[in-house]
C-alpha cells in the first residue's frame, strides 16, 4: 500500500531514531517512524515501556530511555512498528509490514540501523550453545535464562565493552561463570592510556565503567589474559570448549560459550545506496562518511546512531537530535540560525563525548589474529562455506571478495554476509598479507532484507 | 507491580508443549530462554544444527514456523497468545 508522502521517514526506533524524529518533529516536520521491533527502544532501550525492560537498565539509563520513549508517544510522529524495511531510496522507503507491502514516499530519510556484535568465526561457533554477548544479554532481558539449570557453567570469551555489562547482569543472577577468555590486542590497549586520561570528563560514564570493574573483581571469574585458538566442541550443542594460552591447551567443560569482539555498524543501507564509507585501521570496520548532523554523500539522506560509527547510546541520542533538526533545516521548515541555534547544546555535548570516551576505541580494538582460524572453520553460516574455501580462491587469484563471494557462495544466503563479511575481508587480506582495506567489501544489493516475490512485486505496480 | 508482572504472561505452544513465558517478548528469546530447546533450525546446506545467534535480527539462524508459516526471523516476532510454534528441525520421519 502506498502511504501519503510525508516531510521525513525515519528508520529505526533506538535511541537515535526516536530522537531524531522527536527533534524533526519538534521542528514542525511531519514525521513517520518504521521499526522491525513491536516497541521503541532498540536494542538499548528493548523493551523500556515494559516493568521487564526497565529492569535491566541502571538507573540513568533507565530515566533516559523512559524520558525519550514518553517524548515520542506524546509526539504527532506516525510510528509503524514490525515493519521491515528492504528498499530505501532518498525520497522512497520499501517496507513489509504483516505481510503487506507499505511504500513511504518522503522528502527525506534519517536512517538509523544502530550497530552489530562483529560477527568472528571460530571452530564450532554454529553449535547452539554458543551464542554473542549481545544476544545473551537479550536473552536475560527478557526474563530467561541461559541454560535450564543456572547452577551449570558458562564461559565469556573474546574482547569488547558489552562482556563487561553481560558479566555483571551474570553475576546479579548467580550464574556460574566458569572462565573468562580475554583475546585483547595489548599493543593497542596501551595506547589507549593516554585518552583514558581525558575521560575525566565524562566522569559520570567513567564511574559507570570502574563500578563495573569492581563488581567483576569481587566476583572472582577466573580472568586468562592472552587466549588464542578457541574452539567449541561437541555434537548437537556445545559440550566443552578448548583454547590455548602460552603454548599449552586448556580445556573447559561447558554447555554455554558466550563470544563478544567488540560492536561495529550496520552498514547494509547505506552501502545498497553507494554512499561513501571509511576504513577504521584500529577498529577494523568500514563506516559511512556523514558530517556531524548525520548528512551522507547523498542529498536528503541522513544517518543517525551508532550506524556512523559506535560511540554508544548517549552519542546515538544527540546524534539523532542533530540530524532531525538538520533534515528540518533543509526543507526550509527553520532558519538556519534557528538550526544553528537549536544544535548547539547537543553538538557541544556529542564533541564531549566523543572525546572523553576516544580511549574506547584502544582498550577495545579487536585483535587482527582472532581471524587466523583452521581451513575447516565455517565462514559463512548460512551457505557453510569453510575459510579453507575462501584461502584456496584467493590463492587462485581472486583479490576482491566479491569475486570470492561468486566463487564460493560466502555471503549469498539469507542474512547477505552480515555474518560473514568482515571475517571474509578479514581472511582475504590476511592470505594476501595485505590490509582488508585493499580487498574491497561486499556489494549489497537491494531489497536488502529476504522478501517475497508477492511483496516485492506490489511496489512496481504502484509506481 | 508484582499482580501485573503476574498477569503480564502469555503461553505459546512449541513443539506441542505450553510454554508460559512474560509478554512483549521474542519467540526466539522464548524458545531458547524459557523453553530450553537446543537446537531450533538444521541448516539445510550441511545439515548441522543452529539456534539463534545475535537475537536481534542479523543472523537468520533462528528462523521457525510461526502459525503454519515457515522461515521467519522468530527473534523479530513478539510472543502472542495462543501462538503455535514449530522448531525447523530435520528429524528422521519429519517433515
Amino acid at each position: 500500500m502506498m502511504e501519503r508522502q510525508t516531510d521525513l521517514v525515519v528508520v529505526g526506533a533506538g535511541p537515535a531514531g526516536l530522537a531524531a524524529a522527536c527533534a524533526a518533529s519538534n521542528c514542525g516536520l511531519e514525521v513517520n517512524l518504521v521499526d522491525e521491533q513491536s516497541s521503541p527502544g532498540g536494542q538499548l532501550f528493548r523493551n523500556i515501556e515494559s516493568p521487564l525492560g526497565q529492569a535491566s537498565l541502571d538507573a540513568k539509563e533507565r530515566a533516559q530511555g523512559m524520558a525519550l520513549a514518553k517524548k515520542f508517544r506524546a509526539s504527532d510522529i506516525t510510528y509503524f512498528p514490525d515493519t521491515t524495511v528492504w528498499g530505501l531510496e532518498p525520497h522512497k522507503v520499501s517496507c513489509t509490514a504483516e505481510g503487506k507491502t507499505k511504500i513511504f514516499p518522503t522528502q527525506s530519510v534519517i536512517v538509523a540501523p544502530g550497530a552489530m556484535e562483529r560477527p568472528v568465526p571460530f571452530p564450532g561457533w554454529t553449535l547452539p550453545g554458543v551464542l554473542g554477548a549481545g544476544g545473551a544479554d537479550i536473552l536475560l532481558r527478557s526474563g530467561g535464562t541461559l541454560l535450564k539449570d543456572p547452577a551449570q557453567p558458562i564461559v565469556l570469551a573474546g574482547n569488547g565493552p558489552l562482556l563487561l555489562l553481560l558479566a555483571c547482569h551474570l553475576i546479579d543472577r548467580g550464574v556460574n561463570i566458569a572462565a573468562w577468555l580475554d583475546t585483547g590486542y595489548w599493543r593497542k590497549r596501551i595506547m589507549s592510556a593516554i585518552p583514558m586520561a581525558v575521560s575525566f570528563f565524562d566522569s559520570a560514564y567513567l564511574g559507570k565503567g570502574l563500578s563495573m570493574a569492581r563488581k567483576i573483581a569481587k566476583a572472582k571469574i577466573p580472568f586468562v589474559l592472552g587466549a588464542k585458538n578457541l574452539q567449541a566442541i561437541g555434537t548437537q550443542r556445545v559440550e566443552k570448549i578448548t583454547y590455548e594460552v602460552k603454548g599449552e591447551t586448556k580445556e573447559i567443560a561447558t554447555t554455554c560459550l558466550l563470544l563478544h569482539e567488540g560492536i561495529i555498524p550496520r552498514t547494509h543501507i547505506l552501502s545498497s545506496l553507494g554512499a561513501k564509507h571509511l576504513w577504521d585501521p584500529v577498529q577494523r570496520y568500514w563506516h559511512p562518511e556523514v558530517t556531524e548532523c548525520g548528512a551522507t554523500s547523498i542529498d536528503g539522506l541522513y544517518l543517525a546512531g551508532d550506524a556512523g560509527y559506535v560511540h554508544g547510546g548517549d552519542a546515538s541520542i544527540t546524534k539523532g537530535t542533530l540530524a532531525g533538526i538538520d533534515a528540518a533545516r533543509r526543507l526550509g521548515v527553520i532558519t538556519d540560525s534557528e538550526a544553528a541555534f537549536r544544535s548547539k547544546q547537543p553538538l557541544n555535548k556529542l564533541r564531549l563525548t566523543r572525546f572523553a570516551r576516544g580511549f574506547l576505541r584502544y582498550v577495545f580494538a579487536p585483535n587482527p589474529a582472532i581471524f587466523a582460524v583452521p581451513d575447516q572453520t565455517k565462514v559463512c553460516r548460512c551457505e557453510s562455506v569453510s575459510a579453507g574455501d575462501i584461502r584456496k580462491v584467493v590463492l587462485e587469484g581472486n583479490t576482491d571478495v566479491n569475486e570470492v563471494k561468486l566463487y564460493t557462495r560466502c555471503g549469498m544466503g539469507p542474512c547477505q554476509g552480515r555474518m560473514c563479511g568482515p571475517a571474509l575481508a578479514e581472511i582475504t587480506a590476511a592470505t594476501l598479507s595485505t590490509s582488508p582495506k585493499k580487498v574491497g567489501s561486499l556489494h549489497i544489493q537491494q531489497p536488502f532484507r529476504p522478501v517475497s516475490l508477492e511483496n516485492y512485486c506490489d511496489t512496481t505496480t504502484q509506481d | 507491580m508484582e499482580k501485573s508482572e503476574h498477569n503480564d504472561t502469555v503461553t505459546i505452544l512449541v513443539d506441542d508443549i505450553p510454554v508460559t513465558v512474560p509478554a512483549g517478548i521474542s519467540v526466539a528469546a522464548a524458545v531458547l530462554g524459557h523453553h530450553h530447546a537446543g537446537e531450533t533450525y538444521t541448516n539445510p546446506v550441511d545439515g548441522s544444527p543452529r539456534a539463534p545467534y545475535c537475537l536481534m535480527g542479523v543472523c537468520f539462524e533462528c528462523m521457525m514456523e510461526i502459525n503454519g508459516e515457515p522461515n521467519i526471523q522468530s527473534c523479530l516476532v513478539t510472543v502472542e497468545e495462543g501462538m503455535i510454534v514449530k522448531r525447523q528441525v530435520a528429524t528422521a520421519g519429519a517433515k
